[in-house]
Order: structure tokens, then C-alpha cells, then sequence
């Protein structure tokens, strides 16, 4: 495997939590998840407070299609579950399986990305640009900064794939991983109240 | 051989009892929470108020099963993350009826 390769059975079970180092590394993250959420928290309220001040721009019951959101949120809904299974590869000592998962997470990391991008070059031919009124920022800050987010976390578990496939897993490495699906899925948890506040509601009126 | 040791491997973590099954539970669950919610507001014309609180109610039993599950918060340990999280929540909360009630009041 790599020069830092172990023994098999050497990695301890949760080998994320088994340095000091590691475990601060768990906490910290969700320290930062707290400010995430606090983050997404207030551009929700703005998006809320602004997603009728249409001016000549086209409305929300206009713009958002229903099947193009369901096919987005199954395929992150899916890539929350195979990171889910990364970590359970990784918890196994499985490293090859684990890497696997984590390739079809970013390829649905990716896939989601596209339809993003569609959607939005789409609204943008429907006269639904980011300056045309102050639901379409709104609008485009909260939805366009978790695309965002998205984008960090496959460039982010792309740069781990290769490093863990160079070094190996091990006490340093491991910690990265688990860290970095916590992420995929609070990305995911956003997504939920993004689909259920924005487009759900949206259509609703 | 690979089998044998990836046996070897199961059995010495099987104090763990961390295996794909509630995953693919919460999943599931997680899918059956979306298709409500879409077909709530895909049915349509019944009361605003009342397919408000279905979605509101979905999106966060969801995410009270993706944050057990997935991310671990119901293992012990996780006192910590808990708090941090709540602290956020709160401040998102306020923040939400701000918006809401608020800015728009007169």
C-alpha cells in the first residue's frame, strides 16, 4: 500500500478518536458547524424576510421546478449515505473500500454541482439575475453559498482521497476523513431546510 | 484469505454492533420525509397553513434522524457537539422570527 502502511488490526477501532489530537480535531469541527450554522442561519432569515420583494422580476411559483429539485436532493441524499459508508469502510480498516465510497460522493457531489448550475443558467435566461430584485439575491446568496459549500467539500474530499491513497490510513489521516464526512452531511442537513424553506414554500406561496 | 481476514476484522469489532443497517434505515426514513413533503405541496390548493406545518415538521424530523444517525450525535460523547449546535440553533431562531415578524412590521 505506502511506506507508512500498518499491520492489519494495528489501527485502532475509531482511529479517529484515538489521539488527543484527533479527538480535539472531532470538537473543533463541530465547534465550526455551530458557526456554519449560525451562517446559514441568518442568510435563511434575509432570504425570509425578502422572498416576496419580487419588483418586475419573476416569482418564486414561477421560476422553481419540482422534479429538477427531488433529483438533486435524491443524489445528496445519496452521497450523505455512501460517505456515510466511507466511514464505516474506514471504521472496518477496509481503506480500498472506504476510497471507493468516497469517489461516488464526489462524483454526486459533482452531479449536484451540474444541476446547480443548470438551474441557475436557466433562471438567468428567464430574467432571473442576481441584481433583479432582492428575492433573486437573496435567493441566489443562500442557495449559490451551499453550492459553494459543495464545491469546497469535492475539491476537499478529492485532495483526502489522494493523500489517504499515497500515506495510507492511519491516526493523522483518519481523523481528516471522519472529519470531512461530518461536513458532507451537514452540508446535507442545509440542503434539507434549503429544499423545505426555498422551494417547498416557494411553490406553496 | 481476504474473506477470512475481513471475518477476522468483523468479529473483533463486533462489540461496535456498527453495521450498514440503520444507516440504510435512516436513509430510507430520509427519502419517505422528502417524498411527503414534495407531495404535500405537489398535491396542492388544500391549507397554506397546514402544508407549512407539514413541511416544517418533515424537514425537521429529517434532520433530527440525519444528526443521530449520520453524524454520530446520538452516541455517548457527543454532550459537547450537542451544545455547540443548540447555541447555533438558537441564534438562527432568533434570527428567523426577526425576519419574519419583524422586519416587516408596522
Amino acid at each position: 500500500m505506502s511506506a507508512h502502511s500498518h499491520v492489519d488490526g494495528q489501527l485502532p477501532h475509531e482511529p479517529e478518536k484515538a489521539t488527543l489530537e484527533g479527538r480535539n480535531k472531532v470538537l473543533a469541527f463541530w465547534l465550526f458547524l455551530g458557526g456554519e450554522t449560525v451562517l446559514f442561519g441568518t442568510l435563511f432569515s434575509a432570504f425570509l424576510a425578502l422572498r416576496h420583494q419580487v419588483l418586475d422580476g419573476p416569482t418564486e411559483q414561477e421560476l422553481f421546478s419540482l422534479p429538477l429539485v427531488a433529483a438533486a436532493t435524491f443524489i445528496l441524499l445519496t452521497s450523505s449515505l455512501t460517505s456515510v459508508f466511507a466511514i464505516q469502510a474506514m471504521h472496518a480498516n477496509r481503506v480500498k473500500s472506504m476510497i471507493n465510497w468516497l469517489i461516488i460522493t464526489v462524483i454526486l457531489g459533482l452531479g449536484f454541482l451540474g444541476l446547480e448550475i443548470y438551474e441557475f443558467y436557466h433562471y438567468v435566461q428567464e430574467g432571473h439575475g442576481f441584481t433583479t430584485s432582492a428575492f433573486s439575491s437573496a435567493f441566489y446568496t443562500l442557495v449559490g453559498f451551499h453550492g459553494a459549500h459543495v464545491a469546497f467539500g469535492v475539491v476537499w474530499i478529492s485532495i483526502l482521497i489522494a493523500q489517504v491513497s499515497k500515506r495510507g490510513l492511519n491516526v493523522v489521516t483518519a481523523p481528516k476523513v471522519y472529519v470531512a464526512g461530518m461536513y458532507w452531511h451537514f452540508i446535507d442537513v442545509v440542503w434539507v431546510f434549503i429544499f423545505t424553506v426555498v422551494y417547498l414554500m416557494g411553490k406553496v406561496g | 484469505m481476504a474473506d477470512q481476514q475481513s471475518t477476522a476484522q468483523n468479529q473483533g469489532r463486533r462489540h461496535k454492533a456498527e453495521g450498514p443497517k440503520k444507516h440504510i434505515i435512516a436513509f430510507i426514513f430520509s427519502i419517505l420525509l422528502t417524498v411527503v413533503a414534495f407531495s404535500a405541496v405537489a398535491a396542492g390548493e388544500v391549507n397554506e397553513t397546514f402544508i407549512y406545518l407539514i413541511l416544517i415538521g418533515m424537514a425537521i424530523l429529517q434532520v433530527f434522524i440525519q444528526m443521530a444517525f449520520w453524524m454520530h450525535m446520538k452516541d455517548r460523547g457527543h454532550l459537547y457537539p450537542i451544545i455547540g449546535i443548540l447555541f447555533g440553533v438558537v441564534i438562527v431562531i432568533t434570527c428567523v422570527i426577526m425576519a419574519q415578524y419583524w422586519v416587516w412590521w408596522s
